[in-house]
């Protein structure tokens, strides 16, 4: 079944970071070749685009922090980071806070799982930002238009982890547990909801790196507000230093959440490190 | 098994239900903001009577073929080299991750910028769409070949050919395959965002001018189109990936 396979592929991404980061030694050793790495991709950057390029055409890192302190001196920079991420976060938690109780109910009850796993599948496969016109239309140009567009590209993977580890605890535990007279409450607390947490935070962080996707999207189309508002007026501007303020920005917000999450990830689960 | 097992009769009667409530709500509803399947059916029709949705669909994919051929290709490379060489991984691994954390959408305005309105900027989208999950998958795929097969290989005088051909590839072909299972998912996003932005072609053009216009019922075929697209290629690469990889059969439903 389709939506059991969904998260073989979150497991084989998911197992990256842990591979990498083996020993310390082994990562430390890494160092200086990263560092020159980067070093050489930013100078060479610099001095292309400072000296042969005209600016109509691109930009160049020192010009972009120039227009980081423009944009953070005018204020403009922090009202659109402000409109961002209260959509950003309101969405995502909606996609939560729904997705966490369907993946449950889904994962108990059989005739749940068969009356939803159609749509679900056929949603999570259509690509979301198809919609985004529809929602516009429906919502207008509004911050609720933007908060039902991320809603939409968070709930699918929160939902699916949730249905997945829950499906995915050891058989034998819960056997061990009922032959020893388990309730159903305290299957719940001791055996089911601990060994599905990890799937339910690795569902959180696939979310949240969609949600931005789905940010940027309702942004870029609306453009009026928020980080896709300055990309797109800048743009037309032809003021290529400014453009790349929230797209440098975006880069670290993703990196950021993701991290934390992946840290969030092992405080709340330790357990799970063979997971990862 | 027939097909007429439990869990298909719910399936077929939530299906059922959901139709007919759509139908009967979206009748009641102004024709400019909702529609109903009978309309969304009638449009279809129509709109393939016409030619148009081929024509368009017909576009759609070559950019898609392009962006995802090339993104494998250049995947799958960049993967083994990195997972071959630490210096390699070392050297590039920052700006991946970097560029895969960073949300692609916010891109487009520069691929535009850089590469046109025409088919190469699309196609360049859909590669940086694609691209990182499989060169991180294949890079994964090529580092978690067993440790104690490698040795036994090494012992018994295997050439660094022979241990790529009966070792490494084997063992890290699921891994790659999987890494398109979600890279065919990222492309076709891409390909509808850089066909929102860009020049007037395919599904996403449809999709901007149909919502323009308010036409919902027309709305709703380029989008039904996408999610059949979606389902039908994810469906393939989970074919070709138990057929390549049947030693790694998912595990059944219980």
């Amino acid at each position: 079944m389709a939506i059991q396979e969904a998260a073989v592929g979150k497991v084989a991404e998911a197992a990256q970071p842990a591979r990498r980061s083996g020993g310390a030694g082994e990562a430390w050793s890494g160092v200086p070749v990263r560092l020159i790495s980067l070093t050489v991709a930013l100078t060479a950057w610099e001095l292309y685009g400072r000296f042969l390029l005209n600016p109509a055409v691109f930009t160049y890192p020192t010009a972009i922090a120039r227009a980081f302190a423009q944009l953070t001196l005018s204020g403009e920079l922090p009202a659109a980071a402000g409109q961002s991420f209260q959509v950003l976060f309101v969405g995502w938690l909606a996609g939560i806070f729904l997705g966490i109780p369907v993946g449950l109910l889904m994962a108990r009850y059989r005739l749940v799982e068969r009356s939803l796993d159609t749509y679900v599948n056929a949603l999570y496969a259509t690509p979301t930002v198809a919609l985004v016109p529809l929602i516009i239309n429906w919502f207008g140009f509004t911050v609720l238009a933007r908060i039902v567009i991320v809603f939409l590209f968070a709930v699918f993977p929160v939902l699916i982890n949730t249905f997945q580890g829950v499906r995915n605890v050891e058989p034998n535990l819960i056997e061990v547990a009922r032959s020893f007279c388990s309730g159903e409450s305290r299957l719940w607390r001791d055996v089911v909801l601990p060994s599905a947490v990890p799937y339910i935070v690795a569902g959180l962080r696939l979310a949240i790196g969609r949600a931005l996707v789905g940010l940027v999207v309702a942004e870029l189309f609306t453009a009026i507000a928020g980080f896709g508002g300055i990309i797109e007026r800048s743009t037309s501007a032809i003021r290529y230093d400014r453009m790349m303020v929230p797209v440098v920005l975006l880069m670290f917000v993703g990196i950021g959440l993701t991290e934390g999450l992946k840290a969030l990830e092992r405080r709340l689960a330790p357990w799970s490190s063979r997971l990862r | 098994m027939g097909i007429l097992t439990k869990a298909n009769v719910i399936r077929a009667a939530s299906i059922l239900l959901t139709l007919l409530l759509w139908e009967w709500v979206g009748r009641s509803v102004n024709p400019i903001l909702f529609t109903y399947p009978v309309a969304i059916a009638g449009a279809f029709y129509e709109l393939v009577a016409t030619g148009e949705l081929f024509g368009f669909l017909w576009q759609s994919l070559q950019v898609l073929a392009y962006g995802f051929g090339l993104a494998v290709i250049a995947g799958i490379l960049l993967g083994v080299i990195v997972g071959r060489f630490a210096a390699a991984e070392y050297a590039i691994d920052l700006q991946v991750s970097a560029l895969y954390s960073t949300p692609t959408v916010a891109l487009v305005p520069l691929i535009v910028l850089w590469l046109g309105f025409k088919v190469p900027a699309k196609t360049f989208v859909v590669f940086l769409f694609c691209v990182f999950p499989i060169l991180i998958n294949t890079q994964q795929g090529v580092r978690a070949v067993d440790r104690g097969l490698l040795e036994v290989a090494r012992s018994f005088c295997s050439t660094e050919r022979q241990l790529w051909r009966d070792l490494v590839i084997p063992s890290a072909l699921p891994f790659i395959v999987a890494g398109i299972r979600l890279a065919i998912g990222r492309g076709l996003v891409g390909m509808v965002i850089a066909e929102f932005y860009t020049s007037i072609t395919g599904l996403g053009y449809m999709i901007v001018r149909y919502a323009n216009n308010f036409e919902t019922a027309k709305l709703f075929v380029p989008i039904v189109t996408l999610a059949l697209m979606g389902i039908l290629l994810t469906e393939a690469v989970k074919q070709i990936e138990v057929r390549i990889a049947p030693w790694r059969r998912l595990r059944e439903e219980s």
